[in-house]
């Protein structure tokens, strides 16, 4: 039998302008741009083309971003480059894991998020290093607050992608290729050339980051931008009438639900009491729906999702939904008449 | 105070046990919920907030609960 998975989780498929166009990449971009002779220089001239397009669409310069194989390891270089002994690292309890992590190694103050999911940064001082999440990827919340003084601004725009555009003083920023529908393994990080930043890396030359990345995954990351954004004019008022009619029915029809605030269009997480979330999860996936969740029973450390728990939200029976470009109405029609069928049934 | 020993059991069973242990009783009824699962500390306060019931965590896995409401 022929099954139809209706996808809800976070990662997007690979943009149709990028995957049609993948034969003809890797047939060209195989040579090393840094080398000499006519192939490397075809190469170097591809990268170079996909650096600017990138570059354009996030609003910084071309010679100020680097591209990484492992998205992740960016929060590290970022952070830990601006870290400069005897700075303080500023988070928010609603931050990555990733950036839970570095501050072990540094003096640092936790803030904590209201829960409405804002940040006040009025404690930031001029020798800090902040750290801003512009969108939260679990809840879709959008950080309203701004650090007015801090030494150097990290921003995370993982989930925000070029939804949202950098504040002024931004020092380094990070973005997964994922978030219009690139290649999953690239992040962009970009540094600016105001920054004081040092690679924390052992290194030798002024590259960010040792390398090679995929060429190929980079060209095709370029493809793709280029076509989504395009795309997300069209379909942004689409997606944002999605997002609502998902809130309305399940506030209307699901007794005992807890919607994280709203926030980004694309993201939407609920909670439901007195549900399993790994049976959740499951029943759905059989039923051809694949959602995401942060609930501990659902998590490899089985420790519920630390955003939630911040933010006051119910951790139990969470699921986690992104608002695709291909997510039309009648899809979320049948998800939603079978979810509120699914929760009943576990409830029972 | 009744106890509700819920300790060793997993998320959702402490809050569902809870729903459960609470029903039948008249408002007012107070119990205590012995739970050492992590997501048993902020479930209880999202499920008070959610069923306009009281909870007052008294360590890390005692919890006392009040029904306010049927």
């Amino acid at each position: 039998m022929l099954s139809i998975t209706l996808n809800f989780q976070s990662e997007p498929r690979l943009h149709e302008a990028a995957r049609i166009a993948l034969p003809h990449i890797f047939e060209v971009s195989w040579p090393d741009p840094t080398k000499l002779g006519v192939d490397s220089k075809s190469a170097a001239i591809l990268l170079n083309e996909a650096r600017e397009t990138l570059a354009g669409h996030l609003s910084v310069r071309s010679d100020e971003i680097s591209f990484l194989g492992e998205p992740s390891l960016g929060f590290h270089l970022a952070l830990s480059g601006l870290l400069s002994p005897g700075k303080r690292l500023i988070y928010s309890n609603i931050d990555r894991m990733e950036i839970f992590a570095i501050a072990e190694n540094h003096p640092n103050l936790q803030l904590a998020s209201s829960t409405s999911g804002e940040i006040d940064f009025k404690d930031c001082t001029n020798s800090d290093v902040v750290s801003l999440q512009l969108c939260n990827r679990e809840t879709g919340i959008i950080q309203v607050g701004r650090p007015a003084n801090c030494a150097e601004l990290f921003v995370d725009a993982t989930a925000s992608g070029t939804r949202i555009g950098l504040p002024g003083n931004w020092s380094a920023a990070l973005w997964d290729s994922t978030s219009w529908a690139g290649p999953g393994g690239l992040g962009v990080l970009a540094i600016s050339k105001k920054a004081k930043w040092k690679n924390p890396l052992p290194h030798l030359d002024g590259r960010v980051n040792p390398g090679p990345t995929s060429l190929p995954l980079i060209v095709a990351s370029a493809l793709a931008i280029d076509s989504w954004v395009a795309d997300e004019k069209n379909l942004a008022k689409k997606i944002s009438a999605i997002n609502s009619e998902i809130r309305t029915y399940i506030t209307n029809k699901i007794p005992n639900s807890d919607l994280a605030p709203d926030g980004a269009d694309h993201l939407l997480s609920a909670s439901f009491l007195y549900v399993n979330a790994e049976q959740l999860v499951t029943m759905l996936a059989d039923k051809g729906f694949a959602v995401d969740s942060g609930s501990a029973c659902n998590a490899t450390n089985m420790q519920p999702s630390h955003v939630l728990a911040a933010l006051g939200i119910l951790t139990q029976g969470n699921i986690r939904l992104t608002i695709h470009h291909a997510t039309s109405f009648e899809d979320v029609k049948i998800f939603l008449e079978v979810l509120e069928q699914t929760v009943a049934e576990l409830r029972a | 105070m009744e106890v509700l020993d819920c300790l060793g059991k997993r998320c959702p069973l402490p809050v569902i046990e809870l729903a459960k242990a609470l029903n039948s009783k008249p408002i007012g009824s107070q119990i205590k919920l012995l739970s050492d699962d992590p997501a048993s500390a902020p479930d209880l306060i999202a499920w008070a907030r959610m069923t306009g019931n009281s909870v007052q965590e008294v360590d890390e896995s005692t919890f006392e609960v009040t029904k306010l409401t049927d």
